[in-house]
């Protein structure tokens, strides 16, 4: 059992001379029971990272910062000890796993923290039984890490988390990476590990639809210091993260409000809602070809002779598994990443031809590890130097990513903003460029739902100026939302190139969840649905 | 299967001892500088090389070799360049290039003297200085893209942990350093720069920081697992284990040093290193008996490590012997 008693963390802000405190969590009381499974939900930037921290003495031991209150853990207030004093009994997943392994191979990974907590070997040799049963990777256990699917990194991390027979688990936006059936394993076992051994989860997320439905209560991170928990249906009055299944109940005014696909269903069936068909853009002139492209890594065919066209006035989608080829592509249609055959033609010729400068006037592309765009030492200065860099009135990348990310505090530095921040910044200084093509890879990572609405917005109005768009997603809620075409990448092979409605549409591979609950054919986003 | 990738299978990356390729690469560093034939310091840049070929796999500190190849290069033409362009006192008569000299005056002192006529013996003398430092850059990149980091950590005494992590961590930073160093480049060049933006502020920054982020989050996913506890030791035995450690690394790095830079002094230079191995048995000794870390599994010594070991053991003895009996 964790209890929280007037718990506050701050982070210290230098000023010159002056040091202030803003606290990220203001007197926090609260009371989580063992083998309970909460969600951490909340706005972009509201300090959920820093909340699962503050659990672990992660907070303030490797983020800075003042902590007091009490934390106590099975009746022993822990508050300010050092992170490995809570090793025994709090296990710590992050939001990539290949970034926190310590080991070669599974088995490595696995027993670290037994070792380092000097288990008995006969123990440890029962635990990793135990635990690789449990999470289904017993097969695995000689495997070199880097060999693995990001769905077998993630629970063998959740294994190394829990190895030591820790009865809490903590974990920061774990299927964040994954696509639809790594999200699912992780989730499945993470149940699984509540309901048979008692292990509390905090899991915090964003996609939050498909996870509300499996969690016993849901704690909300508001942004402005204060965090509460509570039953789900009674945890989303907050506009800015309100996920799909409750949107719609709101939106249709159901009562209670829906948390399973399946109480969805129900009431859809009771009450037939009309909707309208969806209207998916014309496309528009040609703006981009990619003709008979291949990439090899070696001796790994990541993209295999793929061609398509992209239009104006269009947002196309790109769907596929994790590792079916879809960053490659984007990369190679870019210009500068690996390409082993074929042409990408734009106006100006093809992309690998060009000039660094020519490129950008044809194509702005924000890749998956949006934050390695960032340079300058503030917010501000980054602002500033994306209008100038764009040629737009000044002020335009401000506006942009405010709509984005909301008002923040131009003097910080963009290493301080957290990721879906980072991310939001990333996307206003790409889009507010006037190229031709967009290109985004997975470009609502760690944004909420609000955000994503901006975002769509935005995507929009570029569609209405003749560009073209291609999104490479495993978000589906989100490409239901505004895609006009999708194209669906399997094994480095283009398998398909159709209408979101047959790619999204009840009972097809990547259903929505709208689709799902109504079985309406047809009908994909909640937009179409009338009052 | 040929005679050669037979060999290669027995002693490659995945299946030795890292620390056997530690001791390897040093021993070559060792050999290199004690030598100034440079044939054999061309065979260690050559041999290192084609070891690399052979015995990677394709993990990603084994591609940190092409940045290791570049700098060895970049080491041999400077110190030949400077030789050239600072050419001090190589007198004239065996000269080997006829260049031209300029004289700098500065309006006080001697007057800078660049380029001028070079002895053959200056040119060898810089050829082989060069040739010396690629080769310990090249041995110690061998032993940084063959040796698994992390497999590194394994094994290590209990009581050289801490600061074996420490090592481990530094080690691993030059191949994530590459590693970030590409990834930034790529980032950049989607993002554009302004006029009057430095490059500088666009690649170092971000690189640097990416791999401090890097290590911190390594750093804290250790901790977050336990490593750093004290454990049932005494805040006493910690420190003092811990300094006795110190000492005799101390002792270890002095006789060595001594060892390198004036071979005449063995005695004093013997004494130094085995007072400085038994204080470093003693330390690993005493807080090994009271080790809070278990080991599931030991990294196990194979066939491959015993001949990576005798080489560089039969090189190291062949070179100390020509340096002695010069």
């Amino acid at each position: 059992m964790i209890q929280l008693k007037d718990l506050t963390f701050s982070y210290l802000k230098s000023d010159g001379s002056k040091v202030s405190e803003t606290p990220q969590i203001n007197n926090v009381n609260l009371t989580i029971n063992s083998g309970e499974f909460v969600l951490v939900c909340g706005p972009t930037g509201s300090g959920k990272s820093t909340f699962l921290k503050t659990l672990n003495g992660l907070a303030p031991s490797f983020t800075g910062g003042v902590i007091s209150g009490e934390l106590r853990i099975n009746g022993v207030n822990l508050l300010g000890l050092e992170p490995h004093e809570f090793a025994s009994v709090v296990g710590y997943v992050n939001q990539q796993p290949e970034n926190a392994f310590v080991g070669d191979t599974v088995i490595d990974e696995i027993v670290y923290c037994a070792e380092q907590l000097g288990l008995p070997i006969k123990e440890i040799e029962l635990a990793v039984k135990k635990i690789s049963q449990l999470l289904e990777i017993s097969d695995l256990l000689e495997r070199p890490l880097l060999t693995l699917s990001g769905g077998q990194q993630q629970r063998v991390a959740i294994a190394s988390a829990l190895v030591a027979g820790q009865k809490i688990l903590l974990l920061d936006e774990p299927t964040s990476a994954l696509d639809l059936v790594g999200a699912a394993e992780v989730l499945k076992v993470l149940k699984r590990l509540c309901s048979e051994e008692g292990v509390t989860v905090l899991l915090a997320e964003h996609r939050i639809s498909r996870v509300i439905a499996e969690v016993d209560s849901v704690l909300v991170v508001h942004g402005d210091g204060s965090v509460t928990k509570g039953p789900t249906a009674t945890q989303f009055n907050d506009p800015r993260f309100v996920p799909p299944i409750i949107e719609l109940g709101l939106k249709l005014g159901w009562k209670p409000l829906p948390i399973t696909t399946a109480d969805a269903a129900k009431q859809w069936n009771e009450t037939r809602p009309m909707f309208q068909s969806k209207v998916l853009a014309e496309a528009g002139k040609e703006v981009l070809s990619v003709s008979d492209l291949e990439v090899s890594f070696g001796s790994v065919q990541a993209l295999q002779q793929t061609s398509f066209s992209l239009a104006g006035k269009q947002i196309t989608a790109l769907m596929g598994e994790n590792g079916s080829g879809k960053t490659s592509l984007c990369w190679a249609i870019q210009g500068s990443g690996t390409r082993t055959k074929g042409t990408v033609t734009t106006s100006k010729g093809d992309t690998q031809d060009l000039s660094t400068s020519e490129r950008l006037e044809v194509l702005t592309m924000v890749p998956q590890r949006a934050a390695d765009l960032l340079f300058l030492a503030t917010l501000s200065a980054e602002l500033e130097e994306s209008d100038k860099y764009a040629e737009v009135p000044s002020g335009s990348t401000a506006k942009l990513f405010q709509l984005l990310a909301g008002r923040i505090d131009t003097s910080i530095h963009p290493r301080d903003l957290s990721a879906g921040q980072q991310l939001s910044l990333v996307l206003a200084i790409q889009l507010v460029k006037q190229a031709k093509i967009v290109i985004l890879d997975e470009p609502t990572r760690g944004l909420d739902y609000s955000a994503k609405h901006a975002l769509a917005k935005q995507l929009n109005s570029i569609r209405s100026q003749d560009r073209a768009v291609l999104i490479a997603t495993h978000d589906i809620e989100f490409v239901a939302m505004i895609a006009d075409r999708v194209l669906v990448l399997e094994k480095g092979q283009l398998v398909s190139d159709s209408s979101p409605l047959e790619v999204l549409g009840a009972g097809k591979q990547f259903a929505s969840q709208l689709a799902e609950i109504s079985q309406e054919a047809g009908l994909i986003s909640i937009e179409q649905v009338k009052l | 299967m040929s005679a050669t990738t037979r060999a290669a299978h027995f002693v490659s990356a995945r299946k030795t001892n890292p620390i056997s390729w530690w001791l390897a690469g040093l021993s070559l560093a060792i050999v290199a500088s004690l030598t100034s034939n440079i044939f054999v310091l061309v065979a260690i840049c050559i041999g290192t090389l084609s070891i690399i070929r052979l015995c990677r796999d394709d993990s990603p500190w084994a591609q940190s070799i092409g940045f290791y190849i570049k700098l060895a290069a970049i080491v041999i033409t400077l110190r030949i360049a400077f030789r050239i362009i600072f050419n001090l006192g190589s007198s004239t008569e065996d000269a080997f290039l006829l260049l031209p000299s300029i004289d700098i005056d500065f309006g006080f002192g001697n007057a800078l003297k660049l380029f001028g006529p070079i002895s053959a013996e200056a040119f060898n003398f810089a050829l082989i200085d060069g040739f010396r430092l690629a080769a310990i850059i090249l041995a110690v990149g061998m032993a940084n893209s063959l040796a698994n980091p992390r497999k590194l950590l394994k094994s290590t005494p209990g009581a050289l942990y801490e600061i074996a992590t420490a090592i481990s961590i530094a080690i691993n930073l030059a191949p994530q350093l590459i590693a970030s160093l590409s990834r930034v480049r790529r980032a950049r060049s989607l993002r554009g720069q302004s006029k009057g933006m430095k490059a500088i502020t666009g690649i170092v920054i971000p690189v640097l920081e990416d791999t401090i982020d890097q290590s911190m989050g390594l750093a804290a996913s250790m901790s977050a697992r336990g490593f750093g506890r004290k454990g049932n030791r005494s805040q006493f035995q910690v420190i003092g284990a811990r300094l006795l450690a110190f000492v005799a690394i101390c002792f270890i790095v002095t006789g060595a040093a001594l060892l390198l830079f004036s071979p005449d002094q063995q005695v004093l230079e013997l004494t130094f290193l085995s007072f400085g191995l038994v204080l470093a048995v003693i330390s690993i000794r005493l807080s090994s008996a009271r080790a809070t870390i278990t080991r599931y599994r030991k990294e196990p010594w194979r066939l491959g490590d015993a001949i990576i070991l005798t080489v560089s053991l039969l090189l190291m003895l062949l070179a100390f012997g020509g340096a002695f009996s010069r």
